[in-house]
Parts: structure tokens; C-alpha cells; sequence
């Protein structure tokens, strides 16, 4: 049982992060996610001053605020400050960050307080986080439950906002002569971006984060260059990489999360294999 | 492509199915406990004897702060029949799991054996109390007394020997207590100061009466300021001391920035040595065990801070 609630958890993160992610690969801004995972520590500081106390929800509602603030400082930057959006990313993370090292400096540089130990949940743990109401019945893992809360927000969002995420992703000028407003679609993927990581940080922790959200859709986005294909493919890439990743950690007795990002690596390997096989074949058919 | 994708999806649940962990063999009567640390390990085997199997979650050198869960971690907690944890978040996240793994197990964290008005509070803001507990031994015993208790309380039918065996090993900590007392009480008190890189042993100073200075606070995350440095340089060529100390956990360049600047001053002091902060010594070693460990950790205070040749006493 314990092996099918990590698979499932990792598969829910594959599928929050990566469908996601395929709209933020499109767009050349596949290390928001990284950046979100920095930008959030003034949010943990601010929350910890505020709550005086290091448990889960405070955390979760100052990291997931200051990630939202995160990605509107990227947006508005490349927007209105005309960066590139790598610079943009740049800028806003180291800035966010060094001031949450301010902070802990100036007011609570006794505690321990950081994203490794107040936020990061940890993907082998999951079977034990069970939740339990009052009635005593365990309800299965509580990460489960909000990861498979946040796939349903996300794929409302993308199943409402399609027509309105397809067009401003792939040509922002036409949409514009449509009244298609790229702003307002641009925010919307953000934020949602923003929340639907630091709750996958709070449940598996960051790296699994970062990986699902760019690995998977860049694996799709090999093989295809149809959105829906692709939509479709990064969702079976993050199944497969959740099941051979729990595979091997199981081998190693090593780590949940390095081995599923591991495995995302490999079937990214294995595409550009076929890819290159492909063009080669069709190369010698042609001549 | 379909296939081969089809092929590795079955080749990964083999792999997955055919490598599951084969059950412990133990005795039936035997307790299964597993403890966070490696300090409360050594007090829980030496508690429990033969009565039960004995596993720490961190191994020798492994920061808590740094400490990742395995695979094998997961199956060893899930089928614990007792957990010990440090608790006062040096656990981080992971403590909110274990308390959860308490609804419907036994699950205790040392720190409670020890009242809280004895406990360091961190800052002035929240909850937050230094959970370093294991330098003073004195303060240490309570925690162990607690451990002994609760596993009289959860394994009745042998009550009498864990009695037995707790007051034996709290006997051993009372006399390395002493004898931590003794050998501090040999340095000068105005060279009685202990200065590292982050803020391990605010209850070693309290309890023995050492003067505790670090250059970073406990988190990992923030960083020592400039003014840190030329302040702790000013103390430390002011008062004519020895050395410092670097701990297995944190990088010794923070402190070779100090060591230069007193030396700029015209003041030599020593980098005095590497102390146990976090973690034990590798097993099998004295310093592998939490009296070995407390022992070794004086005994290079001591040498550094009298200016003796640290040479004689490497280990």
C-alpha cells in the first residue's frame, strides 16, 4: 500500500507540475519554478513573525503570497521593465531570497527557518501523513488530498482557459487583435503556477517540484509540437517517471524524490533517442 | 514507440515488485524502536539491552538540518513498534509526520522529560527553544530518564530491567558530568570561552559555565555579516583567546576569516579542533557513542583553550 500512495502522490505532482509546465516551456519561462522555490523565503519569514510559530499552514500561506508576488514582479519586469524573461526571473528570485536572508538576520536568525525545514515535505513520508478526522477512520494521506485538490483547480483552469492559453502562448499579437488579453492570461498561469508549486513543495519537497514541471513537457515536446499531444504525452511521461523513479529508489534504497526526477531524465533520454533515430530513418528513406 | 515504452513500464514494475524489502527476521518478543539521532540511539540501546532492535534514522556525520529520507526509512518507521525523536523542530518538517505516526503508535520525543522553564528560548518571537539538549549532560539525563520511563510504560513485562539499565547509564552520565565539570574548571576562567561557526552549545556554556560565542545563528540558511566577523575578532584579540572550534557540520572557511583577522591584529589564535555538534563519530569509535562523543568534545576544548599542543590529542 505504501508503494501505491508514493506513486499516486508522484503522479498527482507529475500531473499538477507538468501540465502546468508544458504552457511555461512554451513560453521560455520553464525556471519559474526553481525561482519560486527561493522566492519564498521572505514569505516563511514574514509568516513565522507573524504566526510565532513553525506549523505547516502559517508556512504554506506566507510561501504561497509571497510566490504569487513572486511571479507578478517576473511578469510586471518583463512587462513594463522590458527584461528579458530570464533576466526577469533572475532579478526577482536572488532579490526575494536575499531579503528573506535579511530578514532572518535582523529578527530570527536563533531559529531554524528555512525552506528545508519548515516547508519541504518529503515524497517517502507520504504513506505516514495520514489524515484523520475526528471519527478516528483514516482517510488516506492528507498530501494526497490536496495534491488531487490543487490536479482539479488545474485542470478546471487549463479546461476553462484553453482557447485563452493556447493564443497568447503561441501568437500574442494575434490574440490581441482577437481582445484576447495576453495580461490578464499571463497573470492567471502564473499565479496558478505559483500556488500549485509551493503546495507540491509542502508535499514532496522542491526538487521533484522543479523536475515535473520542466522534464516531462520538454520530453512531450520532442516527440510532438500539437498541444494536446503534447499535453498528453507530459501527463504519461510523469505517470511513467513516478513509477520507474519509485522503481529504482526501491532498488537503491536511496532517495523518493532524486530517483523520480532521475527517471523523468532517462525518458528524456530515451525520446531524443527516437527523435534523432527517427529523423535519420526518414533521412534514408528520402536519399 | 508504444512498446518500448510499454517494455520499460513493465521492466520498472518488476523491478519495483521484485525488490521489496524481505520483513526482519527479529524474535517475535523483541521491540522494533527507531529513534531520529544517533545520541538517542545510544541511550535507548543502552536502556533496552537485549529486550529490543535499535535503528537511528541519522548515521554518523549526518546533519539533521541536511537529513534526507530513504526508502528503507519510510519501511523502518512504518513497522516501529516505538519511536524516539529529539523534538523542538531539531527534527524540521518531519516532526509534524512523526506526531502524526503518534495517533496510532507510540511516538515520544525526549525533550519532553525536560521542563521547559530549563529549556533556551531562541529569539523573542514564538515557540522557538534551541533543541541542542545533549550538551549538558545533567540537563541530557532527563531525557534519558524519560526514555527509560516510557519504555518501562510501554513494555511492562520488562519493567525491571529497564529500570535496572536506566539508572546504571544515568549513573555513567552523573559521573561524566563530574567529569566535564572537573576538566572545564582546569582552563582559566577569562580563556573559558567556546566560539564556532553556529550556535551549538548554548546549553554546554549554560551548564558549565563556559562563555559560548558563534558566528552564525542555528539556521543553515542565514549568513554571518561582516560586522559578526570584526566584532567576534575584536572579542577574541581582546581577551587573548586560544582558539576556536570548527564542528563536523559547517564549513571551517567562516572561521578562517576570523583566524586571519586576529592575526592582522597581532593576536594568534588557533583553529582548536573539530567538535561532535550535530551528529556522532562513526560507529564502533568512542566518539561513536554519546559518552565517547561528549568526552572526545572536551578533551579538545580543553587541550585548545589551555594552549596545549593539539597534535598529542588528535584522533
Amino acid at each position: 500500500m505504501d508503494a501505491f500512495w508514493i506513486i499516486l502522490t508522484g503522479t498527482l505532482v507529475a500531473l499538477c507540475c507538468g501540465l502546468l509546465g508544458t504552457f511555461l516551456v512554451l513560453r521560455q519561462m520553464a525556471m519559474v519554478g526553481d525561482a519560486i522555490s527561493h522566492a519564498v523565503l521572505p514569505g516563511i519569514v514574514v509568516a513565522y513573525l507573524l504566526a510565532e510559530s513553525r506549523d505547516s499552514l502559517p508556512m504554506l500561506v506566507g510561501a504561497a503570497t509571497v510566490g504569487v508576488l513572486a511571479t507578478i514582479l517576473i511578469e510586471w519586469l518583463h512587462r513594463v521593465g522590458r527584461m528579458q524573461t530570464d533576466a526577469s526571473i533572475g532579478l526577482s528570485y536572488t532579490t526575494l531570497f536575499a531579503i528573506g536572508i535579511i530578514l532572518i538576520s535582523l529578527f530570527t536568525r536563533q531559529v531554524d527557518l528555512d525552506q528545508d525545514c519548515v516547508l519541504y515535505g518529503e515524497i517517502a513520508y507520504v504513506p505516514l501523513d495520514l489524515w484523520i478526522p475526528a471519527d478516528g477512520l483514516s482517510l488516506g494521506p492528507r498530501p494526497v488530498w490536496i495534491l488531487g485538490g490543487a490536479l482539479l483547480l488545474i485542470l478546471s483552469f487549463i479546461g476553462i482557459g484553453y482557447k485563452g492559453l493556447q493564443l497568447t502562448t503561441f501568437d500574442p499579437s494575434y490574440a490581441a487583435t482577437l481582445g484576447v488579453s495576453t495580461v490578464f492570461w499571463h497573470y492567471a498561469l502564473m499565479s496558478t503556477v505559483s500556488l500549485a508549486t509551493v503546495v507540491s513543495f509542502e508535499s514532496v519537497g522542491a526538487i521533484l517540484v522543479v523536475a515535473f514541471l520542466i522534464v516531462p513537457p520538454a520530453t512531450a515536446y520532442l516527440l510532438t509540437d500539437r498541444l494536446p499531444a503534447m499535453l498528453g504525452l507530459t501527463a504519461l511521461f510523469g505517470f511513467l517517471s513516478a513509477v520507474l523513479g519509485y522503481g529504482m529508489a526501491v532498488a537503491t534504497n536511496g532517495s523518493v524524490a532524486g530517483a523520480m526526477a532521475v527517471a523523468g531524465g532517462i525518458w528524456f533520454v530515451l525520446a531524443l533517442g527516437i527523435r534523432f533515430f527517427k529523423k535519420k530513418i526518414i533521412s534514408i528513406i528520402r536519399t | 514507440m508504444a512498446n518500448k515504452i510499454m517494455y520499460f513500464f513493465a521492466a520498472s514494475l518488476v523491478l519495483g515488485a521484485g525488490c521489496k524489502a524481505p520483513d526482519a527476521t527479529d524474535l517475535p518478543q523483541q521491540l522494533k524502536i527507531v529513534c531520529t539521532t544517533g545520541m538517542i540511539a545510544d541511550a535507548v540501546a543502552n536502556i533496552a539491552g537485549a529486550e529490543a532492535s535499535v535503528t537511528a534514522l541519522m548515521g554518523p556525520g549526518v546533519d539533521p538540518h541536511l537529513y534526507k529520507a530513504s526508502q528503507g526509512d519510510l519501511q523502518l518507521l512504518s513497522q516501529a513498534d516505538l519511536i524516539f525523536y529529539n523534538g523542538l523542530h531539531l527534527e524540521g518538517k518531519m516532526s509534524e509526520i512523526l506526531e502524526k505516526i503518534g495517533r496510532t503508535r507510540p511516538v515520544i520525543a525526549v525533550s519532553d522529560g525536560i521542563s521547559e522553564d530549563r529549556l533556551l528560548k531562541l529569539a523573542n518571537v514564538g515557540d522557538a527553544h534551541d533543541p541542542h539538549i545533549w550538551f549538558d549532560v545533567a540537563l541530557w539525563s532527563k531525557a534519558v530518564a524519560h526514555i527509560g520511563a516510557s519504555l518501562e510504560r510501554q513494555d511492562t513485562a520488562h519493567a525491571d530491567g529497564y529500570r535496572a539499565r536506566t539508572a546504571g547509564y544515568l549513573d555513567s552520565l552523573l559521573q561524566l558530568d563530574d567529569w566535564v565539570r572537573g576538566q572545564l574548571a582546569s582552563i582559566p576562567p577569562e580563556q573559558r570561552v567556546l566560539i564556532t561557526a553556529h550556535d551549538a552549545f548554548s546549553y554546554f556554556g549554560r551548564a558549565y559555565g563556559v562563555e559560548v560565542r558563534g558566528l552564525q545563528g542555528i539556521s543553515t540558511v542565514s549568513e554571518y555579516g561582516l560586522k559578526d566577523v570584526s566584532d567576534l575578532v575584536e572579542f577574541i584579540s581582546g581577551r587573548r583567546i586560544n582558539a576556536v572550534f570548527v564542528e563536523s557540520s559547517v564549513p571551517v572557511k567562516s572561521l578562517e576569516a576570523v583566524v586571519e583577522g586576529c592575526q592582522k591584529r597581532g593576536h594568534q589564535v588557533r583553529i582548536g579542533g573539530m567538535l561532535y555538534s550535530d551528529a556522532m563519530g562513526a560507529a564502533g569509535a568512542p566518539e561513536g557513542a554519546y559518552l565517547g562523543m561528549v568526552r572526545a568534545n572536551v578533551r579538545t576544548i580543553v587541550h585548545a583553550l589551555k594552549g596545549m599542543d593539539h597534535a598529542e590529542d588528535s584522533h
